[in-house]
């Protein structure tokens, strides 16, 4: 069976696509947008789109235009499944079948496509936390620096006033860090 | 109690009342935590409200409809107690084809007649002459189409071609030769006009006086379940709708919609469509917020005319998802007054 992915976002894609690859036999096939005469051509047995790709409704279109057209999954789950295709909505994942497919093997490939979607969202969740960490950690090393130069102390004791600082007003010990450092360019005269 | 809600929206200027009520704190003076939810496409908003994703949404007064007759998806309940706007869309044409009308007929460049003329002379070989670009398949804006084209002697259907594109994408696609007219709701149209040379033939005040169009659409299941909650927010949108048709507020509302969270387009060009003339988007004004119940049966009127409402399709859940009641009910806390008439006289179109 034929399967097209559409997404506007390349690592996700390729993200699905790989975990679909898995299923044989399915032919997957990603693109980015949709071309009404490429997606005719092609003939997918099932589409599968991000919800928040700006292609969304040309599907609606598609499916108008001809009863062989596909449906969207959140037609044809419903009635047996009560709770599946709120679980592909919350997960950001529309699909759109040809009627006739056997419903445990759309349902399959539909829950690997969902778990590839939360997968990509967690990397990205984690990403952003990485980042942040790694800029706080920065932040309190400098804050530190600026310690130890200015109260003459040594390193442990530095992060000992942090740490007390953080304690004292209920805050992550990064914000304290920040503060101090904006607080000391204030003192010095920093314009930025 | 704080009820935190999530509500989605598409960058539209209709989305006005729900933007001005959250960030001039109508909301928070309810009682309502509201969180609004920018998404690209309406199926998507459909999808979610039906999910019990968002507890309401920005919609496409045809969408509501078909959504709660099960037409284009799961029946879904949609309750409508308020009209966001009148006076949004309009119908736009391509440089080209608009030169091609004013060949064709250089007294009235913008009338059917012109666009037949220049059609007749575009046409293909094979296929459809002209491409036009509305926002969904159940929209006022492909009824808007549909009728100029039938005005204009031609099949909607075989005549020319009608495609599908968000209403972001419709001024990229012009200038790209991909489509030669279209028919969206504003900034955008003023975007095409500004950006790709469109011209606009037909508004949605010449169409008929109060068009409907976008409409404040809650989840059933919640209204059901959280009925004062469903009267304060719509109390809030009231309010909001009331602040964005006056007219000494529109430079701050351009400013405010303006804002890449929210419409995400240049200032001067949402500010074109505001106002108090004839044609200009009404919030308020005319009665426009209150949910004529005869706005849904033209709706279903239209529906019927384009093939997309089935014969089995129930029109009494059609007309009763719009909910003049809880119109009155929000509107008498507020001392606004509301139409006693569930149906308004049949509007002259000019």
């Amino acid at each position: 069976m034929r399967l097209l992915v559409v997404d506007p976002d390349p690592a996700r894609a390729a993200l699905v696509a790989e975990g679909l690859a898995d299923l044989s036999p399915l032919e997957v096939r990603r693109t980015a947008s949709i071309n009404e005469a490429e997606v005719a051509a092609y003939a997918p047995d099932l589409i599968i789109v991000a919800s928040d790709s700006p292609d969304r409704d040309v599907l609606e279109s598609l499916r108008e235009a001809t009863q062989s057209n596909p449906k969207p999954i959140v037609m044809f789950v419903d009635r047996s499944e009560p709770g599946f295709a709120q679980q592909a909505v919350r997960a950001g994942v529309a699909a759109y079948i040809v009627d006739g497919l056997h419903p445990a093997r759309v349902r399959s490939i539909l829950e690997v496509a969902m778990t590839r979607f939360q997968l990509m969202q967690q990397l990205r969740t984690d990403l952003a936390k990485a980042q942040s960490d790694l800029a706080a950690r920065k932040t309190i090393e400098r804050a530190k620096g600026l310690l130890m130069k200015e109260r003459n102390v040594e390193e442990p004791e530095a992060y000992a006033i942090l740490r007390k600082l953080a304690m004292n007003s209920g805050r992550p010990i990064g914000a304290v860090a920040s503060d101090l450092l904006a607080f000391a360019g204030v003192l010095k005269g920093d314009k930025s | 109690m704080k009820h935190a809600l999530d509500i989605g929206f598409v960058a539209l200027t209709d989305a006005a009342p729900l933007i001005v009520a959250r960030e001039r704190g109508f909301f928070a003076e309810e009682g309502l935590d509201v969180s609004l939810r920018r998404e690209v496409s309406w199926a998507t908003i459909r999808d979610k409200v039906a999910a019990g994703v968002y507890q309401g949404a920005h919609m496409l007064a045809p969408m509501a409809i078909a959504t709660s007759c099960g037409i284009g998806s799961e029946p879904a309940g949609v309750v409508v107690p308020l009209s966001l706007n009148a006076n949004s869309a309009a119908l736009g044409v391509s440089a080209r084809l608009s030169e091609s009308m004013a060949a064709a007929d250089p007294v009235n460049p913008r009338s059917p007649a012109a666009f037949a003329s220049a059609v007749a002379r575009h046409r293909a070989p094979r296929g459809p002459a002209v491409s036009f670009g509305v926002v969904f398949p159940y929209s006022l804006h492909n009824y808007m189409l549909r009728n100029w084209a039938v005005a204009a002697g031609l099949d909607p259907d075989r005549d020319m071609r009608i495609v599908i594109a968000p209403p972001t994408s419709i001024a990229a696609r012009l200038r790209a030769g991909e489509i030669d007219g279209f028919c969206v709701g504003a900034p955008w149209s003023a975007v095409c006009e500004a950006k790709a040379g469109a011209s606009i033939v037909l508004t949605a005040a010449e169409l008929r006086i109060g068009a409907p169009d976008k409409v404040l659409g809650l989840s059933q299941t919640w209204a059901d379940a959280e009925p004062e909650a469903a009267i304060a927010f719509t109390r809030a949108v009231i309010r909001a709708g009331l602040w964005a048709d006056a007219s000494e507020n529109s430079d701050e509302l351009a400013a405010l919609l303006s804002r890449p969270n929210h419409v995400d387009a240049p200032k001067e060009l949402i500010a074109r469509g505001l106002g108090t003339a004839p044609a200009s988007i009404a919030f308020a004004r005319n009665a426009t917020a209150f949910p004529w119940r005869s706005d849904a049966l033209w709706i279903v009127d239209q529906m019927r005319t384009w093939g997309q409402f089935p014969a089995n399709a129930d029109s009494s859940a059609a007309i009763g998802c719009y909910r003049p009641d809880m119109f009155r009910e929000a509107a008498s806390a507020l001392g606004v007054s509301a139409p006693p008439e569930d149906t308004r006289p049949e509007p002259a179109s000019s």
